[in-house]
């Protein structure tokens, strides 16, 4: 009687506990376990070995619950059911614990969450097969799978458990690579050169098998060597058995690790060369090694990263009014993290600067850890503010009006770690006192006016800190790219001004109109209004010393000094090449090679454009311009004619221009075909026409049709 | 009797239903003692993110992303593979291939002739690093970045690979990754966008680049990436017009502010408020901009550095100069894009073209940030969306081949911002088709870059549509490794 009123109790209870568990669950990501609380957490690593035993045992039991023997055995049947009681119940608590304790900062998430999710089917499996194992329809074949499967969860989840206590493989690690070392902490030799050895040479050589008398297990062998004598020389890599034999072609007698065996990797080889280049030093840390360094450089691929350790600092946090109030749109103050105390501030816009805006800051001189002041106006007296800044370790003085004769100031910065100065006006010496400032390790100075024999000196004086002083061109030649033209309007009748401009300072353009290649000497300087009156090719090339010169660009520009007050085109252009009609033929904008784009008027016709003049003229010439394209049916015209008078009906023929046979490999131009025009008196109408080729020639692959011509402009002068 | 019959079988009756009930109530009562805040209305979860704050102190404080649209080759700029010289116009085995599905555009060609580099290579630097002879000028700076030749993406398409690099999903609704950072960060200079794109083109056969690219997605529209101009002036419209002083402009700023604010009271939109901030950030930015673009106090060798096309707007060298006179001047994201990566035919002639216009300003901007002292604190990252396959697309010449789209394996490099200078990272099999070690996924790429940025990518969530959104969604690794 009062077994079972203890046991009602603890049947309730582990009703509750469960339930507990399931609101633990799925409330997970807002709980906050209070401090008080973590002793129990911590107790799960106690605990936890008590619902294993007690569950295992009990399932034990279980499995064979049904067999004839123990069906009515009291003792046996109590026993086991008070038994896996106690365990589900154990098992609750340990899940419980084992919730508490995952709040704990420093648990990974890989194997705690498989852990965490076993563990708790472990508890509610427990509990399931204790509520129901008692109903008529559980039997033999239910319980013993039950048992299988509660055992199963059992050891899994032991095992993740294991995992997160003594970390991944802890069993088998003794028998398997090990552990990596991170970069601060490892050994060239210890931790990179024998780890090789280990998992490529070992095998063979070592003290039991020692092959060709040779082990390579420990720096006293390695130094002796094999039978066919020493390893190395340290230094000379050039004389090194050892090197010998890896470099030797795989399938050589000689070559090691022997053909089918795993191979070094080119990597390896190289750290081995370099290792020996270096006169296979025993001791050495890789991180002692100069940045840069080809060993250390290839060693540290070989190793784990530096545990990335957030710097913790030691002040407390400036009060948020303060940073809100020194915030404004010129000035930023951030907070490193979320959790940091540490400030960084930058300040922007020249115009906006005023020296208040860094001496506003001594609020919180403590929290300021990083500077940017670069392109202020800062003087040197500023200098003075900035070493109050006590916990500064990034100071950006790029492009200020600084001369340097202050920076001693900033030595009693004792944890400024970088320091840029490029971009200023430095006087030389101001950096001799660099020996005093305590942590520093990087300056960046280049273009700030030093002499390369003062960075030098620096250089050699303080081989602690990195000195950069950046690119510098070493005289190498590179060609300048092209100026541009950049005149918008290529026709014009009255003179319009040439401009032509580059982007980069103090070059000199040179031009010529006439079509020829300018070049340095004897071609015309271009200035700012040089003024173009007739047709002309612009030809246009920029030097400057220094560099080689540019490209050539070029611009053609066509005079039109009597441009019609109206056009008709008396015969109809092809409907794909219409180009807007009549009026394209006088617009000042010209076509380009590209035939499509709607600038060109196309026929394979006649073309027929009449021009009338409001004020009668009196021109010497006629420039038709025009395509040729011979692949694309596109020739000059094979004749044109104009004729001219004072209105369409008294038209005279004032010239004739016909062009020669073209041929297959003339090429494809735009020119302006001139036409002398014979006019005695003014006239106000001309006429022109056109003609294609009719019958396109045998060697055309559109033979016997005609040829298109293609205009885009008509200048009259 | 019924009525016992029927507890019987439920094996339960109202008295023990209502005390277990108590029971699993108590449970939780004593659970909820450990729920801080339950009854606060404060919501708890949004607790450990709050915007513009890092999770924890940054290595990289700005982001500059080279984006080589249209996705570089990469087996003729940096993962050298001999082998395939040696088996040119081989058949691809078909068990390297495995399951790989191919592009529209090979799938139904007859053989998959392997193809070496018609380029050669060299190694660089302290770290050996092979890169290919048309990157001269990166490969002079191979120790100061980080090549990985291990990244795969999901996508073997150019928009949707594009659109998964640039907002962590394929489809085009999301905060493109500028977006993300200047939500999580917010602006380091209050006179500029925190979050700049820069667009160039290049001769070779381009793809196209659209501003969903840079899209906010569902943040709020101040965190919307803004293109600046490729003209003379970056930004447009910055002068004020004729007959209008900095006074007048200030006024009617002040007027239009008073009148957008009553109309925020009254809609409760926070549009309105992320117009009136845009509208003073612009009239900020007419006295920030010049000054930035002003390079007339630095010598010209910065001119040689970066190429006399630096100073021509509009081109590649142009924008990374802009790039990074933005980035100093405290800009936390500027995307480039440079158009015309994608060599399907003739890549012998195209790809060394295309190299030539970006490989001396990209190797220049590291350079140039490296003399400034900011190397450190600026992450610059160069890469595609995709590679390119190992075998030729259409036919192979000794000249000319093509080279079809390949997401399994690719190249990309990073240097500054806490990154290990001067390592490769990854390794592709000896074919160039698929990664044997240390795979690098897109989302892998997000969270280190975020990482960088001193932002945990599970932390940095929005929601939207009633579900917590993240640029990883639901998955991403921090790659320790490439961490210095």
């Amino acid at each position: 009687m009062i077994i079972s009123r203890y046991k009602g109790f603890a049947d309730n209870l582990l009703i509750a506990l469960n339930i507990f568990i399931v609101f633990l669950l799925l409330a997970d990501g807002h709980i906050v376990i209070p401090q008080w609380l973590q002793p129990t957490g911590r107790m799960h690593p106690l605990v936890l070995h008590f619902p294993i035993v007690l569950l295992i045992l009990a399932m034990l039991l279980e499995f064979f619950r049904f067999m004839p023997e123990f069906t009515d055995d009291k003792l046996y049947q109590q026993f086991t059911t008070t038994l896996l009681l106690v365990g589900a119940l154990f098992s609750a608590i340990t899940v419980i614990m084992g919730l508490f304790l995952s709040h704990e900062a420093g648990y990974a998430n890989g194997n705690l969450q498989w852990h965490k999710w076993f563990g708790v089917c472990v508890t509610f499996i427990a509990t399931f097969i204790y509520w129901f194992r008692g109903k008529s329809r559980y039997n033999a074949t239910i319980a013993r799978v039950n048992a299988i499967v509660l055992v199963f969860f059992v050891i899994v989840a032991g095992h993740f458990g294991a995992d997160i206590t003594h970390g991944d493989n802890f069993i088998l690690a003794p028998v398997m690579h090990k552990k990596q070392v991170s970069v601060d902490k490892a050994i060239v030799y210890q931790d990179v050169i024998q780890p090789i050895f280990e998992s490529k040479c070992n095998g063979c050589h070592n003290a039991e098998k020692s092959k060709g008398g040779l082990i390579l297990t420990d720096q006293a062998s390695l130094l002796k060597g094999g039978k066919t004598g020493k390893l190395f020389v340290p230094g000379q890599p050039q004389v090194s058995l050892l090197l010998q034999r890896i470099h030797l072609p795989d399938d050589a007698k000689n070559h090691m690790p022997p053909n089918g065996k795993p191979q070094l990797t080119p990597d390896e080889m190289k750290v081995l060369y370099l290792w020996i280049k270096d006169n296979a030093n025993f001791d050495q840390k890789v991180v002692s090694l100069p940045a840069g360094d080809s060993l250390r450089t290839i060693a540290s691929t070989f190793l784990k990263p530096a545990e990335a350790v957030e710097e913790q600092f030691d002040f407390a946090a400036a009060d948020d009014k303060t940073i809100k109030k020194l915030n404004s749109n010129y000035r930023g103050v951030y907070q490193l993290g979320t959790n940091s105390p540490a400030l960084s501030v930058d300040i922007f816009n020249r115009t906006a600067y005023d020296p208040k805006m860094l001496s506003d800051l001594t609020e919180i001189k403590k929290q300021i850890v990083s500077l940017d002041l670069h392109k202020m106006p800062v003087k040197d007296g500023e200098l003075k503010t900035i070493a109050k800044f006590e916990n500064l370790r990034t100071l950006n003085l790029n492009y200020t009006d600084i001369t340097g004769s202050t920076l001693k100031e900033l030595t009693s910065l004792k944890y400024l770690r970088s320091l840029s100065l490029a971009g200023t006006q430095l006087k030389p010496h101001s950096l001799d006192q660099l020996g005093a400032f305590k942590s520093l390790n990087e300056l960046v100075i280049w273009n700030s006016g030093l002499s390369a024999t003062d960075i030098q000196q620096l250089k050699t004086a303080n081989k602690k800190v990195q000195i950069i002083d950046g690119y510098k061109n070493d005289g190498k030649l590179i060609p300048l790219n092209s100026p541009q033209i950049k005149n918008t309007a290529f026709v014009f009748s009255k003179p319009v001004p040439l401009v032509i401009s580059h982007p980069i300072k103090g070059v000199t353009i040179r031009y010529t109109t006439d079509g020829t290649d300018p070049d340095s000497l004897h071609s015309a300087i271009y200035q700012p209004g040089v003024m173009i009156a007739d047709n002309s090719t612009i030809k246009a090339k920029a030097y400057k010393p220094g560099w080689y010169g540019s490209n050539i660009v070029s611009a053609a520009f066509y005079k039109d000094s009597f441009r019609p007050d109206s056009v008709q085109l008396l015969s109809v252009p092809n409907e794909k090449y219409r180009a807007g009609g009549a009026k394209a033929l006088a617009d000042g904008e010209l076509g380009t090679m590209d035939y499509n784009a709607g600038k060109w008027l196309g026929y394979q016709i006649d073309m027929q454009v009449l021009l009338y003049y409001n004020q009668p003229v009196t021109p010497h010439t006629l420039t038709f311009n025009c395509l040729r394209m011979i692949n694309n049916q596109i020739f000059l015209p094979n004749e044109i004619q104009v004729w001219g008078g004072k209105d369409k009906d008294h038209l005279k023929l004032i010239s004739t221009l016909k062009t020669g046979e073209q041929k297959k490999d003339d090429p494809t131009v735009i020119t302006g075909m001139v036409c002398k025009l014979n006019v005695s008196a003014p006239i106000s109408c001309i006429k022109l026409v056109a003609k294609p080729i009719y019958k396109l020639p045998q060697w055309h692959p559109a033979k016997g049709q005609p040829s298109w011509v293609f205009a885009d402009e008509i200048f009259v002068n | 009797m019924e009525k016992d019959i029927l507890e019987h079988r439920l094996g339960i009756n109202r008295r023990r239903f209502l005390s277990k009930l108590s029971l699993g109530l108590g449970s939780v009562a004593l659970g909820s003692l450990l729920v801080p805040d339950l009854f606060s209305g404060v919501k708890s979860d949004d607790a450990d993110f709050i915007p513009g704050i890092p999770n924890f102190a940054p290595k990289a404080k700005r982001v500059i992303y080279l984006f080589q649209d249209g996705a570089p080759s990469q087996l003729e700029s940096f993962d050298y593979k001999p082998k395939l010289r040696e088996m040119m116009g081989q058949e691809l085995p078909l068990s390297v291939r495995g399951n790989q599905i191919l592009t529209g555009m090979t799938a139904k060609q007859a053989s998959f002739p392997l193809v070496g580099s018609f380029y050669d290579f060299k190694q660089y630097g302290q770290s050996g690093a092979w890169v290919s002879d048309i990157f001269p000028h990166i490969g002079k700076i191979a120790d100061d970045i980080c090549i990985i030749r291990s990244i795969h993406t999901d996508a073997i398409n150019h928009d949707p690979a594009l659109t998964f690099f640039q907002t962590g999903a394929q489809q085009g609704n999301r905060p493109s990754m500028g977006s993300w950072v200047s939500y999580g960060l917010g602006s380091e200079n209050k006179n500029l966008p925190a979050f700049t794109v820069l667009l160039s083109k290049g001769k070779g056969n381009g793809q196209g680049v659209y501003s969903k690219l840079w899209s906010n997605g569902f943040l709020d529209s101040i965190h919307q990436g803004v293109q600046f101009s490729s003209s003379e002036d970056p930004v447009l419209y910055l002068n004020d017009p004729n007959g209008m002083d900095r006074v007048e402009r200030r006024k009617m700023l002040d007027k239009l502010a008073e009148l957008n604010d009553i109309s925020g009271k009254e809609f409760n939109d926070p549009e309105i408020n992320a117009k009136i901030q845009q509208y003073e950030m612009a009239y900020r930015m007419q006295t920030a901009v010049p000054e930035i673009t002003d390079i007339s106090k630095e010598p010209d060798d910065i001119i040689k550095l970066y190429g006399p096309d630096c100073l021509t707007p509009g081109t590649y060298a142009a924008n990374c100069l802009l790039a990074r006179k933005l980035s100093e001047n405290g800009v936390r994201f500027v995307q480039l894009y440079h158009q015309g990566w994608d060599q399907h035919g003739n890549l012998p002639i195209e790809m060394g073209g295309q190299a030539k216009d970006v490989d001396q300003a990209s190797a220049a901007l590291v350079t140039d940030l490296k003399q400034r002292g900011l190397l450190d604190e600026t992450l610059v990252i160069w890469g595609g969306e995709f590679g390119r396959t190992n075998f030729s697309q259409g036919k192979l010449s000794k000249e000319n081949y093509g080279r079809d789209h390949h997401p399994r394996c690719f190249s990309m490099w990073m240097a500054g911002g806490g990154i290990k200078p001067g390592i490769v990272y990854g390794e592709s099999d000896e074919l160039g088709y698929n990664i044997v070690s240390n795979p690098v996924h897109v989302h892998d790429f997000h969270a280190t870059v975020l990482n960088q940025l001193g932002i945990d990518h599970t932390k940095l969530t929005y929601k939207s549509l009633g579900r917590r959104y993240r640029l990883t969604d639901v998955a991403g690794n921090v790659v320790r490794d490439i961490i210095s």
